[in-house]
């Protein structure tokens, strides 16, 4: 049994704390765990995510500063609720908050996706997908800042690669955040950790049947359905132990990963 | 008109059409450099149908720029409004993705397939980068042969992002020379207001990166010494080719190994 949760142990210097973690997340559910998804939107009239989406919000312009207005679940491009249908088949019970940056107007500039950002870390959600990036160098120094904000306030950030040859932000950010590329593994839970990587995390990401708007479901292909893979079960995790921080969360997932590495 | 004035007009009007025969003379190969392109890539990607879609204005729509395959003919020019299908999202996200099944989608594919009457199976897309910024969209529609067709694999989308690298450079140089065809044959059709709004904000975004300011000093600093004399252009030459040797020796650094 791997073992990781807080706890206090003495080592003869006197109590330090320790990590155990049992077996009991893989029967959690995520309930009471928020997760944001950073997106296109989710289309909560979905069959697989009626009742899980907890409120939708969307970034609109008003002189020129991104504002967040609730909406109604709607998503023009698909991407969202497919990240989003990914999250609820692994944890059925968690809270997912739709923040929507990406779309027409306008938005998808990156500022947008900046906001929703800053948004979610004030909103204080425990997970945050962000299967998005951007290789903007302008926007480097204010994702860094804006990671190490979540960071410091307990948020754990999911990133997905972009497999380009440009590095994108904020996948490669290594230290304050969990960044994830895809595998062609068909079993959900079935996630590795590969460190000394820029991008730590890989989990499946190769035709991934998952929801898509008009209450369909769709194969899909991208890191982006990776990244929302390991947000479910950073939720069923949290679940069990809401009190881990960022950095014991990736110590639990190096810990799990070596476990599936070790079964196959 | 005094003849001074009319000389004058003349040597502009000369100057004005030579812009444009110049212009003209790179739109046509680069547009024919990049549907050569889409189709080696096309055939390397095992893929029956592609199209480089670019940024159509500020508000994130797209339109077909080049297209190769059944419905090319089509496509061309055709626009997709902005954040509709994979493709919107793909130039707003920044991420490449893969759609096995869009068959029975009742989106933006089924309103492009009812105009074309092609049957859209499925996609691989992925952005088209300039500079940092994503410029428009490549896709991949359907495989070679007859359906039912095998999923893009994780092997090919790398590919295909190769492939954007390459487009993306051609299709920035091709809007480039466009651009200056177009304000060229307005000038010269004349008459009508000219709407140099965007040619200025290009120029102005062109002028105001450091990148290029560095670039016109540097170039500004060799043409001060080489007009110095023989001597002094024969060390800066020599100076030049030792930094480009260095420059070559170490180009391989990547960014953390990524």
């Amino acid at each position: 049994m791997t073992t990781i949760s807080s706890k206090t142990s003495t080592n003869g210097a006197g109590l330090v704390p320790c990590l155990e973690l049992d077996d009991g997340w893989r029967t959690a559910t995520g309930r009471a765990v928020s997760v944001a998804v950073i997106d296109s939107g989710i289309d909560t009239t979905h069959p697989d995510l009626l009742g899980k989406v907890k409120q939708s919000v969307e970034a609109r312009l008003e002189n020129k500063k991104v504002v967040f207005e609730p909406t109604e679940g709607e998503d023009s491009a698909g991407h969202g609720t497919a990240c989003a249908g990914i999250i609820a088949r692994i944890a059925p019970d968690a809270e997912i908050y739709s923040i929507k940056v990406l779309g027409p107007g306008g938005l998808g500039d990156g500022h947008a996706f900046l906001a929703g950002l800053e948004y979610a870390i004030k909103r204080g959600f425990r997970v945050i997908n962000l299967s998005l990036g951007t290789t903007k160098p302008q926007f480097f120094a204010p994702l860094h800042d804006l990671l190490d904000r979540a960071y410091l306030a307990g948020c754990i950030v999911v990133s997905a690669a972009n497999n380009l040859p440009q590095p994108s932000f904020p996948s490669v950010f290594s230290s304050s955040l969990i960044s994830v590329s895809k595998t062609d593994s068909t079993e959900p839970m079935d996630f590795g950790f590969r460190f000394g990587e820029v991008i730590e995390l890989t989990a499946p990401g190769v035709n991934v049947r998952t929801a898509w708007p008009g209450g369909v479901r769709r194969n899909l292909t991208g890191n982006s359905f990776a990244c929302p893979h390991v947000a479910g079960i950073i939720a069923l995790i949290l679940e069990k132990h809401p009190e881990l921080t960022p950095f014991q969360i990736k110590s639990a997932l190096f810990a799990i990963a070596s476990q599936n590495q070790q079964r196959r | 008109m005094s003849d001074d004035a009319r000389d004058d007009f003349t040597e502009k009007l000369r100057r004005l059409v030579e812009t444009v025969d110049v212009a003209n003379a790179l739109t046509e190969p680069l547009a024919r450099s990049i549907e050569n392109l889409l189709m080696i890539s096309a055939r390397e990607i095992n893929s029956s149908d592609a199209s480089v879609l670019i940024r159509d204005g500020d508000d994130g729509d797209l339109r077909f720029l080049s297209a190769i395959g059944e419905v090319a003919d089509q496509l061309r020019n055709l626009k997709v409004p902005a954040g509709k299908g994979i493709a919107g999202f793909v130039l707003s996200s920044g991420q490449p993705m893969a759609v096995s099944d869009v068959g029975e989608e009742k989106t933006f594919y089924a309103e492009v397939d009812k105009e074309t009457g092609y049957s859209t199976q499925m996609i691989l897309a992925t952005p088209l980068r300039h500079n940092g910024e994503i410029i428009g969209v490549l896709e991949y529609i359907n495989r070679r042969g007859q359906p039912p067709f095998e999923a893009f694999t994780p092997e090919e989308m790398d590919k295909a992002a190769i492939f954007a690298d390459a487009l993306a450079s051609l299709v920035n140089a091709y809007e480039a020379a466009k651009m200056f065809r177009d304000l060229g044959n307005r000038m010269i059709s004349g008459g009508e207001e000219m709407d140099v709004t965007a040619v200025r904000e290009w120029l102005t975004d062109l002028r105001s990166s450091a990148e290029h300011r560095e670039m016109m000093d540097l170039a500004v600093l060799v043409r001060e010494i080489a007009s110095r004399g023989e001597a002094e252009r024969s060390m800066c030459r020599e100076v030049l080719e030792a930094v480009m040797k260095f420059t070559e020796a170490h180009s391989e650094t990547q960014f953390l190994n990524y």
